[in-house]
Protein backbone atom coordinates (compact mmCIF):
# COMPACT_ATOMS: atom_id res chain seq x y z
CA UNK A 1 0.00 0.00 0.00
CA UNK A 2 1.50 3.06 -0.76
CA UNK A 3 0.10 5.05 1.82
CA UNK A 4 1.84 5.21 5.01
CA UNK A 5 0.33 5.75 8.31
CA UNK A 6 2.09 7.94 10.76
CA UNK A 7 -0.22 7.77 13.54
CA UNK A 8 1.95 6.50 15.86
CA UNK A 9 4.34 8.92 15.34
CA UNK A 10 2.17 11.79 15.70
CA UNK A 11 1.04 9.99 19.09
CA UNK A 12 4.36 10.07 20.36
CA UNK A 13 4.71 13.69 19.68
CA UNK A 14 1.16 14.54 21.59
CA UNK A 15 2.40 11.98 24.31
CA UNK A 16 -0.96 10.23 23.93
CA UNK A 17 -1.74 6.31 24.25
CA UNK A 18 -4.16 4.82 22.02
CA UNK A 19 -6.78 3.76 24.39
CA UNK A 20 -6.65 8.01 24.96
CA UNK A 21 -7.53 8.48 21.38
CA UNK A 22 -9.80 5.68 20.85
CA UNK A 23 -11.77 6.93 23.76
CA UNK A 24 -11.80 10.69 22.15
CA UNK A 25 -12.36 9.72 18.62
CA UNK A 26 -15.05 7.44 19.68
CA UNK A 27 -13.38 4.66 17.59
CA UNK A 28 -12.14 0.88 18.79
CA UNK A 29 -8.78 0.31 19.90
CA UNK A 30 -9.04 -3.11 17.62
CA UNK A 31 -10.13 -0.85 14.42
CA UNK A 32 -7.18 2.08 15.53
CA UNK A 33 -4.67 -0.61 15.68
CA UNK A 34 -5.44 -1.43 12.35
CA UNK A 35 -5.18 1.95 11.16
CA UNK A 36 -1.29 2.35 12.86
CA UNK A 37 -0.32 -0.72 11.56
CA UNK A 38 -1.29 0.10 7.83
CA UNK A 39 -3.49 -2.93 7.29
CA UNK A 40 -6.85 -0.27 6.77
CA UNK A 41 -7.89 -0.48 3.31
CA UNK A 42 -9.71 3.06 3.80
CA UNK A 43 -10.26 5.77 6.12
CA UNK A 44 -13.26 7.60 6.54
CA UNK A 45 -13.26 11.60 6.28
CA UNK A 46 -15.47 11.48 9.47
CA UNK A 47 -12.99 9.39 11.24
CA UNK A 48 -10.10 11.29 9.74
CA UNK A 49 -11.91 14.58 11.20
CA UNK A 50 -12.05 13.20 14.54
CA UNK A 51 -8.30 12.14 14.32
CA UNK A 52 -7.11 15.83 12.91
CA UNK A 53 -9.37 17.59 15.67
CA UNK A 54 -8.24 15.33 18.55
CA UNK A 55 -4.53 15.56 17.90
CA UNK A 56 -4.61 18.71 16.45
CA UNK A 57 -2.95 17.96 13.12
CA UNK A 58 -3.42 17.81 9.35
CA UNK A 59 -4.19 14.93 7.29
CA UNK A 60 -1.03 15.01 6.13
CA UNK A 61 0.83 15.09 9.29
CA UNK A 62 -0.97 11.81 9.78
CA UNK A 63 -0.92 10.23 5.94
CA UNK A 64 2.21 10.11 3.44
CA UNK A 65 2.24 8.57 0.21
CA UNK A 66 5.33 6.73 -1.21
CA UNK A 67 4.82 5.41 -4.73
CA UNK A 68 4.84 1.45 -4.93
CA UNK A 69 2.36 -0.95 -6.33
CA UNK A 70 -1.22 -1.36 -4.53
CA UNK A 71 -1.30 -4.47 -3.39
CA UNK A 72 -4.80 -5.73 -4.05
CA UNK A 73 -7.07 -7.67 -1.27
CA UNK A 74 -5.79 -10.68 -0.26
CA UNK A 75 -7.60 -14.11 -2.82
CA UNK A 76 -10.85 -15.22 -0.43
CA UNK A 77 -10.36 -18.56 -1.52
CA UNK A 78 -8.00 -18.82 0.66
CA UNK A 79 -9.88 -17.98 3.51
CA UNK A 80 -13.38 -20.19 2.24
CA UNK B 1 -45.77 -6.78 -3.68
CA UNK B 2 -46.18 -3.89 -0.88
CA UNK B 3 -47.38 -6.26 1.76
CA UNK B 4 -43.75 -8.09 0.43
CA UNK B 5 -41.96 -4.96 0.96
CA UNK B 6 -43.13 -4.34 4.09
CA UNK B 7 -42.02 -7.82 5.24
CA UNK B 8 -39.29 -7.69 7.66
CA UNK B 9 -36.35 -9.46 6.48
CA UNK B 10 -35.43 -11.35 9.63
CA UNK B 11 -37.16 -12.25 13.06
CA UNK B 12 -40.34 -13.87 13.99
CA UNK B 13 -43.11 -13.76 11.18
CA UNK B 14 -40.49 -12.73 8.28
CA UNK B 15 -39.19 -14.58 4.73
CA UNK B 16 -36.59 -15.56 6.22
CA UNK B 17 -38.14 -17.69 9.32
CA UNK B 18 -40.90 -19.09 7.37
CA UNK B 19 -38.00 -20.18 4.92
CA UNK B 20 -36.09 -21.94 7.69
CA UNK B 21 -38.92 -23.52 9.10
CA UNK B 22 -39.30 -25.71 5.35
CA UNK B 23 -35.19 -25.98 5.45
CA UNK B 24 -35.49 -27.44 8.60
CA UNK B 25 -38.54 -29.41 7.51
CA UNK B 26 -36.48 -31.07 4.48
CA UNK B 27 -33.59 -31.49 6.53
CA UNK B 28 -35.84 -33.98 8.85
CA UNK B 29 -37.54 -35.64 6.27
CA UNK B 30 -34.24 -36.09 4.43
CA UNK B 31 -33.05 -38.23 7.63
CA UNK B 32 -36.60 -39.82 8.15
CA UNK B 33 -35.71 -41.05 4.28
CA UNK B 34 -32.28 -42.03 5.07
CA UNK B 35 -32.92 -44.02 8.01
CA UNK B 36 -35.70 -45.91 6.55
CA UNK B 37 -33.25 -46.68 2.83
CA UNK B 38 -30.79 -47.76 5.67
CA UNK B 39 -33.79 -50.21 7.05
CA UNK B 40 -34.75 -51.56 3.91
CA UNK B 41 -30.67 -51.94 2.73
CA UNK B 42 -30.20 -53.82 6.14
CA UNK B 43 -33.17 -55.85 5.53
CA UNK B 44 -32.10 -56.57 1.44
CA UNK B 45 -28.42 -57.94 3.56
CA UNK B 46 -30.60 -60.06 6.07
CA UNK B 47 -32.54 -61.49 3.47
CA UNK B 48 -29.36 -62.66 1.38
CA UNK B 49 -28.58 -64.88 4.51
CA UNK B 50 -31.58 -66.68 3.47
CA UNK B 51 -31.88 -67.86 0.51
CA UNK B 52 -35.31 -70.09 0.89
CA UNK B 53 -37.28 -67.10 2.27
CA UNK B 54 -36.32 -64.92 -0.63
CA UNK B 55 -37.49 -67.60 -2.77
CA UNK B 56 -41.26 -67.29 -1.20
CA UNK B 57 -40.77 -63.03 -1.52
CA UNK B 58 -41.74 -61.73 -4.97
CA UNK B 59 -41.31 -57.78 -5.72
CA UNK B 60 -42.84 -57.30 -9.36
CA UNK B 61 -41.72 -54.08 -10.96
CA UNK B 62 -42.91 -52.72 -14.30
CA UNK B 63 -43.36 -56.91 -14.92
CA UNK B 64 -40.14 -58.26 -13.87
CA UNK B 65 -39.64 -59.87 -10.92
CA UNK B 66 -36.83 -57.68 -9.62
CA UNK B 67 -35.61 -60.09 -6.89
CA UNK B 68 -34.42 -62.23 -9.63
CA UNK B 69 -32.35 -59.73 -11.09
CA UNK B 70 -30.33 -58.45 -7.71
CA UNK B 71 -28.37 -56.21 -9.46
CA UNK B 72 -31.56 -54.11 -9.97
CA UNK B 73 -31.70 -53.94 -6.53
CA UNK B 74 -28.75 -53.27 -5.74
CA UNK B 75 -28.27 -50.52 -7.74
CA UNK B 76 -31.94 -49.11 -6.93
CA UNK B 77 -30.69 -49.08 -3.73
CA UNK B 78 -27.37 -47.23 -4.47
CA UNK B 79 -28.98 -44.67 -6.56
CA UNK B 80 -31.35 -44.15 -4.16
CA UNK B 81 -28.68 -43.26 -1.44
CA UNK B 82 -26.64 -41.27 -3.54
CA UNK B 83 -29.63 -39.10 -4.45
CA UNK B 84 -30.42 -38.85 -0.44
CA UNK B 85 -27.04 -37.63 -0.16
CA UNK B 86 -27.20 -34.94 -2.70
CA UNK B 87 -29.98 -33.86 -1.20
CA UNK B 88 -28.64 -33.73 2.66
CA UNK B 89 -25.44 -31.89 0.90
CA UNK B 90 -27.95 -29.16 -0.32
CA UNK B 91 -29.88 -28.76 2.38
CA UNK B 92 -26.82 -29.01 5.06
CA UNK B 93 -24.86 -26.11 3.20
CA UNK B 94 -28.36 -24.27 2.45
CA UNK B 95 -28.78 -24.41 6.29
CA UNK B 96 -25.40 -22.89 7.29
CA UNK B 97 -25.93 -20.24 4.90
CA UNK B 98 -29.16 -19.48 6.61
CA UNK B 99 -27.72 -18.99 10.02
CA UNK B 100 -24.85 -16.94 8.56
CA UNK B 101 -28.11 -14.36 7.37
CA UNK B 102 -29.46 -15.15 10.74
CA UNK B 103 -26.20 -13.90 11.89
CA UNK B 104 -26.44 -11.02 10.27
CA UNK B 105 -23.38 -11.81 8.24
CA UNK B 106 -24.91 -13.10 5.33
CA UNK B 107 -21.54 -12.30 3.07
CA UNK B 108 -19.56 -14.34 4.77
CA UNK B 109 -16.40 -16.30 2.40
CA UNK B 110 -17.37 -19.33 3.69
CA UNK B 111 -20.81 -18.94 1.84
CA UNK B 112 -18.74 -18.60 -1.58
CA UNK B 113 -17.80 -22.17 -0.80
CA UNK B 114 -20.71 -23.51 0.26
CA UNK B 115 -22.91 -21.90 -2.99
CA UNK B 116 -20.31 -23.50 -5.32
CA UNK B 117 -20.54 -27.32 -3.32
CA UNK B 118 -24.39 -26.79 -3.54
CA UNK B 119 -23.83 -25.75 -7.03
CA UNK B 120 -21.80 -29.18 -7.96
CA UNK B 121 -24.04 -31.32 -5.96
CA UNK B 122 -27.02 -30.25 -8.12
CA UNK B 123 -24.73 -31.21 -11.36
CA UNK B 124 -23.79 -34.03 -9.79
CA UNK B 125 -27.78 -35.44 -9.13
CA UNK B 126 -28.31 -34.04 -12.16
CA UNK B 127 -25.93 -36.14 -14.18
CA UNK B 128 -27.19 -39.16 -12.00
CA UNK B 129 -30.09 -39.18 -13.33
CA UNK B 130 -28.17 -39.85 -16.63
CA UNK B 131 -26.41 -42.84 -15.22
CA UNK B 132 -29.25 -43.78 -13.57
CA UNK B 133 -31.47 -43.70 -17.06
CA UNK B 134 -28.14 -45.84 -18.90
CA UNK B 135 -28.23 -48.43 -16.07
CA UNK B 136 -32.13 -49.09 -15.98
CA UNK B 137 -32.16 -49.34 -19.90
CA UNK B 138 -29.02 -51.99 -19.67
CA UNK B 139 -30.56 -53.98 -16.87
CA UNK B 140 -34.23 -53.85 -17.51
CA UNK B 141 -34.36 -53.71 -21.37
CA UNK B 142 -38.08 -52.47 -22.69
CA UNK B 143 -38.97 -51.92 -19.40
CA UNK B 144 -37.85 -48.67 -18.40
CA UNK B 145 -40.24 -45.57 -18.94
CA UNK B 146 -37.46 -43.03 -18.12
CA UNK B 147 -37.32 -40.83 -21.18
CA UNK B 148 -33.35 -39.57 -21.58
CA UNK B 149 -34.52 -35.81 -21.54
CA UNK B 150 -31.70 -33.35 -21.20
CA UNK B 151 -33.77 -31.31 -18.82
CA UNK B 152 -32.40 -27.51 -19.76
CA UNK B 153 -33.99 -26.45 -16.31
CA UNK B 154 -32.03 -28.41 -14.30
CA UNK B 155 -28.96 -26.85 -15.89
CA UNK B 156 -30.38 -23.51 -15.84
CA UNK B 157 -30.73 -23.63 -11.80
CA UNK B 158 -26.76 -25.20 -11.71
CA UNK B 159 -25.84 -21.71 -13.56
CA UNK B 160 -27.88 -19.64 -11.17
CA UNK B 161 -26.56 -21.45 -7.94
CA UNK B 162 -22.66 -20.56 -9.76
CA UNK B 163 -23.87 -17.06 -10.88
CA UNK B 164 -25.21 -16.17 -7.18
CA UNK B 165 -21.39 -17.96 -5.60
CA UNK B 166 -19.73 -15.31 -7.81
CA UNK B 167 -22.02 -12.78 -6.57
CA UNK B 168 -21.75 -13.76 -2.81
CA UNK B 169 -17.61 -13.74 -3.49
CA UNK B 170 -18.28 -10.03 -4.73
CA UNK B 171 -20.06 -9.78 -1.16
CA UNK B 172 -17.62 -10.86 0.85
CA UNK B 173 -14.68 -8.72 -0.85
CA UNK B 174 -16.68 -5.80 -0.05
CA UNK B 175 -17.51 -6.97 3.24
CA UNK B 176 -14.02 -7.34 4.08
CA UNK B 177 -13.00 -4.24 2.45
CA UNK B 178 -15.74 -2.54 5.24
CA UNK B 179 -14.41 -4.03 7.50
CA UNK B 180 -10.92 -2.47 7.50
CA UNK B 181 -12.71 0.79 6.66
CA UNK B 182 -11.29 2.74 10.03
Amino acid sequence: MPIRVNLDRVLLERRMSLTELADRVGVTIANLSILKTGKARAVRFSTLAALCRELDCLPGDLLDYEPGPADDMPDLDGEA
Amino acid sequence: MRQLRMMRALGPGSVSSFLKVILDVVFAGLWIAVGAVGLMMLAGLLLSFNPELINQISITVAGTDVLAKWPVMAGSFLATAAYLAGLLVIVERLRKIFATLTAGDPFHPDNVTRLRVIGLALAALELGRYVVWIASAWLLPGKTRVEPDLSLTSWFSVLVVFVLAEVFREGARLRREAELTI
